[in-house]
């Protein structure tokens, strides 16, 4: 399934609606770990309709800022 | 040393000081309770979607004068989970949460939160079969289908928590409570056992995470969804690294804090909590985290942080999960972190400058700070600006600082500004002390974590600085109080 945020084929379903309704599913990203419901609205949703300041296409994960870096391994 | 040796904006009565100290909530549903009692919870039955109509009853309920918590139970797919918002979401909420009449001002809930703070430390007690473990849950984990979660924000990267306290311990120390931390910091929900959460360089946890780190061992953690509304105000105040939280609540409450032992691991947990998500952070991994519209107002960026692996769950029946709405301001968490800002600032600068008489930092964690402060000699109100620019909480927040004399109310902006209209000299009083701390979340932070510092001194100059071409002020008019009771009469009566 492709994100819709980082547009990567990353992402699978990780609940239905608990209530058993069928109402929504919702899925993540693995990579970008971008969650959503299929009830939202488009534009936050659909990668066609979504503000393109908040999509990670092309985006390196590994190029993200660490905000609270690893400290260096007690010998 | 006395809270409050000089005060003159002391405005409390006997009738209000202190009022109902021994009389509080031990859990969120006593305090749900005692809202719905005053008019300050209501019930949305209709049914919603998760998005957008729960962030839309949290934008109004914050937004509307002495807006009330909101209990949902009817959200589509969640049917049968309850969630509630806006729990400190007005200053009525905040007064009541203290046992306080609704109609207190902030200003007088200042003052009588100063007077408490010499209450600490308050007892704990550990309690067997808490209510927060009548439902244990080990296997099977899914928060996406224990918890009724919303996007907060629109363009938010997940389901957050914006109001979970996570509690953790000194692993040099795992047995000294005052050492033990409960802080709330943001949470996304990253998979089904898993949590993200931002944990900065200036927090208490992040003290504890390098000691771990360092050793490559995992930090046990558990996140307290649900609480009383005195320990999520204790979660979020900056207190000194060794000063219990749960003491606190209880010094501020008047009762003690009831914990148990978490069901994984030797973490302390508040007994009445809604949900208690135990797990750990798992040792030196970073992990894409973000944006979530912010306190600022604004989205923070898309960060690499800390990652919890969720372990156990344990609720209690019927739970509700407590959540908040944060971005544009004001909103519960301005709420939540203003008057939990001003008193450990006041309380801090007043340990060594006995002058200074009031602090309010009520604007975005205390990004903007007014003091009121006598001007011991010349200059003087600008060695406060840098004693409060100083403080734990002020080396990264406090980056806006304005001073008053102490016959100025600094929760009354218009005097605040006839302060400035008339005492300050720019060429004198405006200093701006540049590459200091700041806070990453702020959008004029730059590079994220770097600031400067701006002291406006709108105090009258003492000597030996040059004193202002002479002048006498117009003096208060106290008589006018007492004729204000008469006026106010009078106008209840008027136009019947």
């Amino acid at each position: 399934m492709k994100c819709a945020r980082c547009l990567e084929d990353t992402a699978a379903k990780v609940a239905d609606a608990p209530d058993g309704s069928g109402a929504w599913e919702i899925y993540l990203c693995s990579r970008c770990n971008y969650s959503w419901r299929t009830t939202e609205e488009e534009e936050v949703i659909n990668p066609e309709k979504r503000d393109p300041y908040f999509t990670l296409d092309g985006v390196d994960m590994d190029d993200l800022m660490v905000l609270v870096p690893v400290p260096p391994l007690k010998k | 040393m006395g809270c409050m040796p000089a005060c003159k904006f002391k405005p409390l009565n006997n009738k209000r000081k202190n009022q109902g100290v021994n009389n509080l909530y031990r859990d969120l549903r006593e305090f749900l309770a005692k809202l719905e009692e005053e008019g300050q919870l209501v019930r949305y039955t209709d049914e919603i979607l998760p998005e957008p109509d729960v962030r839309h009853i949290c934008r109004a309920s914050g937004d509307m004068p002495n807006g009330p918590a909101v209990l949902m139970n009817n959200i589509k797919g969640y049917k049968g989970k309850r969630l509630v918002v806006n729990v400190h979401g007005s200053w009525a909420n905040h007064a009541l949460s203290f046992g306080m009449d609704k109609d207190t001002s902030p200003k007088e809930q200042f003052h009588e939160l100063c007077n408490r703070w010499d209450n600490y430390p308050g007892e704990v007690k550990f309690v067997d079969n808490a209510p927060c473990q009548e439902v244990v849950i080990k296997d099977d984990i899914n928060l996406f289908d224990l918890l009724p979660l919303y996007r907060i924000n629109p363009y938010d990267g997940g389901y957050y928590f914006g109001k979970g306290n996570v509690i953790s311990q000194d692993p040099d120390e795992p047995d000294n409570l005052d050492k033990e931390n409960v802080g709330i910091y943001r949470m996304q929900v990253q998979g089904k056992d898993i949590i993200g959460m931002q944990a900065l360089a200036f927090h208490d946890i992040s003290i504890q995470l390098a000691k771990v780190e360092a050793e490559n061992k995992p930090l046990p953690v558990a996140i307290a969804l649900g609480v009383d509304p005195v320990l999520s105000f204790i979660a979020s105040t900056p207190i000194y690294y060794d000063q219990s939280e749960y003491k606190f609540a209880a010094a501020l409450n008047g009762i003690p804090q009831e914990l148990t032992k978490a069901v994984t691991s030797n973490i302390n947990v508040p007994a009445g909590a809604e949900f208690v998500l135990e797990g750990e952070i798992i040792p030196r991994q970073r992990f894409p985290e973000g944006p979530f519209g912010e306190f600022p107002g604004s989205y923070s960026g898309i960060r690499k942080q800390v990652r919890i692996k969720v372990k156990a769950i344990t609720h209690r029946k019927d739970p509700i999960f407590e959540n908040l709405y944060i971005g544009r301001p004001w909103t519960e968490a301005d709420f939540l972190l203003g008057l939990n800002t001003c008193v450990p600032l006041y309380r801090q600068l007043k340990e060594t400058m006995p002058e200074v008489e009031a602090v309010n930092a009520l604007y975005q964690h205390g990004l903007t700070a007014i003091i009121a402060t006598g001007n011991r000699f010349g200059g003087y109100a600008k060695s406060v600006a840098m004693r409060v620019a100083s403080t734990p909480h002020g080396i990264s927040y406090c980056k806006n600082i304005i001073l008053v004399d102490d016959d100025v109310d600094p929760f009354d902006l218009m005097q605040v500004m006839w302060a400035l209209s008339t005492r300050v000299r720019a060429d004198k009083d405006v200093i701006v002390i540049p590459h200091t701390p700041g806070m990453p979340l702020d959008p004029a932070s730059e590079p994220p974590g770097m600031g400067n510092k701006l002291i406006i001194d709108a105090t009258s100059p003492a000597p030996p600085d040059s004193v202002m071409r002479e002048v006498r002020m117009v003096d208060r008019m106290p008589q006018a109080l007492e004729v204000e009771k008469i006026i106010a009469e009078l106008q209840k009566s008027a136009g019947k």
